[in-house]
């Protein structure tokens, strides 16, 4: 399960499972994002390759107008795959504070 | 234990139901199960997207033994592809240069311990392990 959507903030909320059979739900959404945004990982436990490649799709577009996504609140398991994967070079993340 | 999942992205809860009660049951620690989890996905998405002419069903296997999670995940009537073959990745590359795709097979080299692949009469079988000592 898999669910996202705007905070009272206007942060995006991202919980559950980001894996390959989510990724039209996530990527139907992050398309209609095109301004700085916060994306808040708090509730979300995994992400796979498919939800690496939506994110990475979303920063290189919102880039070409000077925009991007900020990401809070990474557990240590997704913010080792951001590592592995060099994320952690083109996106802002903030671990979460246990 | 081993099970069959349909060849389609919608099998992806159902595999991670059936690993997690068994990695519970062993009580294998989140810091193992995660990768686990990850390494199933990446190698039965690749199975589904590099195979899409293919209708068999996928066989996965999860074996815990002294603290050792191995995973066998089988196909049948496929061609080649051998995903122990290095795969490189430039990640210290800048936004612009960055392409969605390819990291699957990187991260799942870089987060099993083991892998193996097998290619025998159209049968490929790709077999991992995650220490969790």
């Amino acid at each position: 399960m898999f669910e996202i959507g705007y905070g009272s903030d206007g942060e995006v909320l991202c919980s559950g499972r980001l894996d390959a059979a989510q990724c039209a739900k996530a990527q139907s959404f992050m398309d209609d994002i095109a301004d700085n945004s916060t994306l808040d990982f708090s509730r979300l436990e995994y992400i796979s390759s498919a939800g690496l490649g939506i994110l990475l799709k979303t920063q290189k577009r919102l880039a070409e107008s000077g925009a991007a996504l900020r990401i809070i609140n990474v557990n240590n398991h997704i913010h080792d795959v951001f590592r592995y994967s060099g994320f952690d070079a083109i996106f802002d993340i903030h671990a979460k504070t246990e | 234990m081993q099970r069959n999942f349909a060849r389609n992205y919608d099998s992806l809860t159902a595999i991670y139901e059936f690993a997690e009660g068994i990695l519970a049951q062993h009580q294998i620690a989140e810091a193992v199960r995660f990768p686990v989890h990850l390494a199933m996905e990446e190698l039965f998405t690749n199975m589904v997207k590099y195979n899409p002419d293919c209708d068999s069903e996928i066989a996965v296997g999860v074996d815990v033994k002294g603290g050792r999670v191995t995973v066998e995940l089988t196909e049948f009537d496929v061609d080649e592809f051998d995903v122990t073959r290095r795969r490189e990745v430039d990640t210290g590359a800048s936004l612009e240069d960055r392409t969605p795709g390819g990291l699957g097979l990187y991260l799942l080299q870089n987060i099993v311990d083991k892998l193996e692949y097998e290619y025998r009469d159209r049968r490929s079988r790709v077999i991992f392990t995650k220490e969790s000592g």
